[in-house]
């Protein structure tokens, strides 16, 4: 079929909305009566509770309730794990342990939550928090990641023998032998640190008790409303259809904001229900630094074999990962590092053992890129190190490993996220590596323009690193589509949308099905009242399950309407065209009918439906994948260091990305700007501060830098299309592909731009403080 | 975090002594300073009331002196908490006699800071704190000479404590030689924050029993 929409730049339907401020989020939420709350929230990353005393914050003027775990009672309960448990295997041990909303005996990260209090207004609330006093006795914290592992740490659950949260070893092919076979091992030790997502909008929740209806309406700032409902309905005690959540617009969810059943989520539902009053919480910014989820620490002991010419023979990747204080999010990041260590390279033998560690850190969750990065870091840093021992050119050596387009699917042997084998469904990597290459002009800078630059006394330098992104995961994603009287077209769907563009790609999908115009096809996404199958927005993978679900759903709406126009217009289905919102009998235009006027037809007054048939031209349609698509792409640049400052100067900034077919090249671009922006911050600026008492000390967006318009460049952006076989549109996911490689390419870049201080940085993310200290380091050594 | 230094005091051994372990001379050097309590044998308690922008409240410090051996030397072990955060630590204070009628304090320890004084005022902390101890050393020195001289004279003693303002004046113009851009809202409430802690830690320090 041919496309009026799909793959064209249409301009996006939400943003007249969005950018006159006439789009609804959390904050905007104002219902007579409301109540605030303000939380206190331990100062201590480590320590036992002894007493609370609540009794002058009860008295201050205006204050409502004051909770604590005690007042709570058995409501105090842990939330439910995010995801499967992993599967019982001989090599798999996970420690499960989830946080309480309010904390009972003992603070195990700053910013814990220990007591909620209610009041008329967030002031009032915030000056009776202080009035609390509560009685901590600290305790040793733990905050390095080996020293946790060591028998005399502390503990942060006493309950287990160690701080080990989970255990787990992947093995493929040989690595051993690999190893005894290789004419050079290479052998490193990388450190990737924490970071924020630190999204624009902060998390917020409104919860709505409407006590004579026995019905709770949540607006909730979250990536997957139809989780939340359904956990806040099993933990309330209430039925599914007794609780409505709603995703509004959000400013930024990044993974933090998905399913992640925060104290919060569950504590401003319950006190609603408790008071019978509307309640309202907004976190604040220093909030959002010791309540939201992180991300990113790891310490890598990797090894990769190699023959003479730079062939890999294999890698061995063990490596620690700092989960914080809870794992409620399972193994689904370290899982990702492992299923992307490997990179885009037939790599024939692979170990790779992973530690999962407790600290009294905030928790670690996914966020965009989501173990994916460290994966990325880890490969591409190997094969700079080893393409420099063996005198090859960077990108030579990624052309030499990539898979063959041949090979695919290409089973990797190992499990994924999802604890089913990681296969890559399509991929042609050669033609991305050679437009990125073209379009950066790699020949002619390493040949002219660098050596001109050099001449100079200028520290220019290239990068060019290479990555894959497995997306679009299961288990599923559905919506409902219904012609309209009025003709035009609604669509439920429920995932929820953060930026990503919804409104419009997914418009497009069913506009090209049902030959409307992409203005007339009005989606409702993220509201559980609208459509309450399904599991959320994140792993990359909207356009393609929702995407998909969506086609499926346009497709069977497809169908009814041709059946009910070919009995209207009397002609045969396959003489009948859909278009501008009219169904035409080909050849013979003034024979039409509107879809509307096909609408009521299809919900008549009087009469009957017959047996066997429905009203309404409407179908609900769902999609799960077999497995996961995973997208490819190259990022590549050019920078230029300051010596006196070590600031660097992005000069040109190259992405090649096929992620599939592409819905919207626009919209694409879009994620991929933003993508980079993020991982601008996560490569040269951003990085969470922790003391060895696990104390964050950059709790400010004035100190935890991240990155504004003058430090994010243009970025020039290619495409191919290698339309993945496991969905009828053919796309993959790109929502995080413009985050996962840029630190590795930062440091790749870095590198080149200063030869004569011959640094190997092996440790993610950078400041221009730290190549400093790189380099003194180095000077001294 | 570790803080060391020392400092010249313009009078004798036993006249220094004396005055760091005199809860109300050491309450005037210190701004802010609602209370200094005798609470045990060698034991403190001292309340100060920081309440700026977002990092206001009582701030708790409980004083424990060991180690005393005067009029030499003392270590102090602190746990000061309220509403901007706590902080933990111990140091040790040495007074050594120059021969020349000056005393020569040396200070060193190690403190855990933690809440929004950690989070929030770390980028200053270090300036901050150094430039604290100097002023409340100076406003102590100037107390001793006072002291000093009333006794040679054998008249009572005159001294005017440094004022919150003044205090903080000081402090904000040790830190402006900083270099520290131009967002001065910020830092002139960091560095109150600043002086809160700093004001603990050396409460801690000096006020012994």
């Amino acid at each position: 079929m041919a496309t009026k929409f799909v793959g064209k730049r249409v301009q996006r339907n939400e943003d007249p909305r969005l950018l006159t401020g006439q789009a609804l989020f959390v904050d905007d939420v104002d219902l007579a009566g409301m109540l605030h709350v303000a939380f206190l929230r331990s100062d201590y990353a480590h320590a036992r509770l002894k007493s609370i005393d609540i009794s002058a914050a009860q008295k201050r003027p205006g204050v409502v309730a004051v909770y604590t775990a005690e007042i709570m009672g058995d409501d105090c309960q842990p939330g439910p794990p995010l995801v499967s448990p992993p599967p019982t295997a001989k090599n798999v041990l996970f420690n499960s342990r989830r946080q309480v909303p309010l904390v009972i005996d003992k603070v195990r990260h700053a910013g814990e939550t220990i007591a909620a209090v209610v009041a008329e207004s967030r002031y009032i609330a915030e000056d009776a928090v202080e009035d609390i006093i509560v009685d901590l006795e600290p305790l040793a914290a733990v905050s390095d990641l080996e020293k946790a592992l060591s028998p005399t740490s502390a503990r942060v659950h006493e309950d287990l023998d160690s701080n080990l949260a989970a255990h787990m070893v992947q093995e493929k092919g040989d690595y051993a032998s690999a190893r005894a076979n290789a004419d050079v091992v290479i052998k490193r030790r990388i450190t990737i640190d924490r970071g924020a997502a630190a999204a624009m909008e902060n998390r917020g929740i409104v919860a709505d008790w409407d006590a004579k209806n026995h019905h709770l309406t949540v607006w909730d700032t979250t990536q997957a409303p139809i989780p939340i409902r359904n956990g806040l309905a099993s933990r309330l005690g209430l039925s599914e259809h007794q609780v409505r959540v709603i995703a509004p617009f959000l400013g930024g969810g990044f993974g933090p904001k998905m399913m992640m059943f925060y104290p919060e989520e569950m504590l401003i539902p319950w006190i609603s229900m408790k008071l019978a009053k509307p309640i309202k919480w907004i976190e604040d910014r220093r909030e959002n630094f010791y309540a939201t989820t992180q991300e990113r620490v790891q310490i890598h002991d990797v090894e990769m074999a190699l023959t003479r010419d730079g062939r890999i023979l294999g890698i061995s990747d063990n490596f620690l990962h700092d989960t914080g204080a809870f794992d409620p999010y399972g193994l689904t990041i370290p899982l990702n590092t492992q299923s992307h260590a490997m990179g885009a390279y037939d790599v024939p033998n692979f170990h790779s053992e992973l530690k999962v560690v407790f600290t009294n850190k905030v928790i670690s969750t996914p966020i965009r890129g989501a173990g994916r990065p460290q994966g990325i870091y880890v490969v591409e840093r190997m094969l700079d190190i080893a393409a420099k021992e063996l005198g090859l050119d960077p990108v030579e050596i990624r052309k030499r490993n990539f898979i063959p387009p041949d090979k695919f699917p290409y089973e990797q042997e190992i499990i994924d996220q999802a604890f089913s084998q990681l296969i890559f469904d399509s991929g042609n990597y050669l033609p991305v590596m050679e437009k990125a290459a073209k379009l950066i002009g790699y020949d002619q800078f390493v040949r002219e323009e660098q050596p001109r630059l050099r001449a100079e006394g200028r520290h220019a330098g290239i990068g060019v690193v290479s990555f894959v992104e497995t997306t679009g995961v299961g288990p599923y994603e559905g919506a409902r589509i219904t012609v309209q009287a009025n003709g035009k077209i609604g669509v439920a769907t429920g995932v929820g949308t953060q930026g990503q563009g919804h409104y419009t790609s997914f418009a497009q999908v069913v506009a090209d099905q049902l030959g409307v115009d992409v203005r007339d096809v009005q989606l409702v996404s993220g509201d559980t009242a609208e459509f309450h199958w399904g599991t959320g927005t994140f792993a990359s993978r909207g356009a393609v399950v929702a995407g998909n679900a969506i086609h499926e759903s346009a497709k069977a709406v497809r169908a009814k309407i041709l059946k009910l126009a070919s009995e209207t217009l009397g002609a045969p289905e396959e003489e009948l065209e859909l278009e501008d919102g009219q169904v035409r009998v080909a050849d013979i235009p003034h024979q039409s009918i509107s879809l509307g006027e096909l609408a009521s037809l299809a919900n008549p007054l009087r009469g009957a439906v017959e047996p066997g048939s429905e009203p309404g031209l409407e179908a609900t349609a769902y999609f799960g994948p077999k497995y996961g698509a995973t997208a490819f792409g190259v990022h590549a640049m050019i920078l230029e260091v300051d010596v006196e400052t070590m600031m660097v100067n992005i000069k040109k900034y190259v992405v090649v990305e096929d992620c599939g077919t592409i819905l919207n090249p626009m919209i694409l671009e879009g994620q991929i700007h933003g993508g980079v922006a993020m991982g601008i911050g996560n490569a040269f600026y951003e990085k969470l501060v922790y003391d060895d008492n696990a104390q964050l000390l950059n709790a400010s967006l004035a100190d935890y830098l991240i990155p504004s318009a003058t430090e994010v460049p243009r970025i020039v952006v290619g495409h191919e299309e290698t339309p993945s076989p496991l969905n009828s549109l053919g796309t993959k996911g790109a929502g995080e592909a413009g985050t996962i490689p840029v630190p590795a390419l930062f440091a790749q870049a870095l590198e080149n731009a200063l030869p004569e201080y011959k640094l190997e940085i092996v440790e993610t993310p950078l400041s221009p403080n730290r190549v400093f200290e790189l380099i003194q380091k180095k000077e001294k050594t | 975090m570790k803080i060391d230094g020392e400092y010249l005091f313009k009078g004798p051994r036993e006249e220094v002594w004396e005055i760091i372990r005199d809860p109300e001379v050491l309450a005037t050097a210190l701004p802010g300073t609602k209370s200094l309590d005798k609470v045990g044998e060698n034991e403190y308690r001292g309340d100060m009331n920081v309440k700026v922008g977002p990092v206001g409240g009582l701030f708790s410090g409980h004083l424990l002196v060991s180690n005393e051996v005067p009029p030499e030397s003392l270590t102090l072990t602190v746990d000061g908490r309220g509403s901007p955060g706590f902080i933990n630590g111990s140091g040790n204070v040495v007074l050594t006699d120059t021969g020349e009628g000056t005393t020569l304090m040396k200070y060193d320890g190690e403190v855990q800071i933690g809440g929004k004084l950690a989070s929030v005022g770390q980028r200053l902390l270090d300036t901050a704190s150094k430039s604290t101890i100097r002023q409340a050393l100076d406003a102590l020195d100037m107390a001793l000479q006072a002291r000093v001289a009333a006794k040679a004279e054998g008249k009572a003693v005159e001294y005017t404590p440094p004022s919150e303002t003044q205090f903080a004046a000081a402090v904000a113009k040790d830190m402006a030689g900083q270099a520290l851009s131009s967002r001065t809202l910020w830092i002139i409430i960091a560095i109150i924050v600043i002086i809160a802690v700093i004001a603990a830690i050396w409460i801690s320090r000096t006020h012994g029993g």
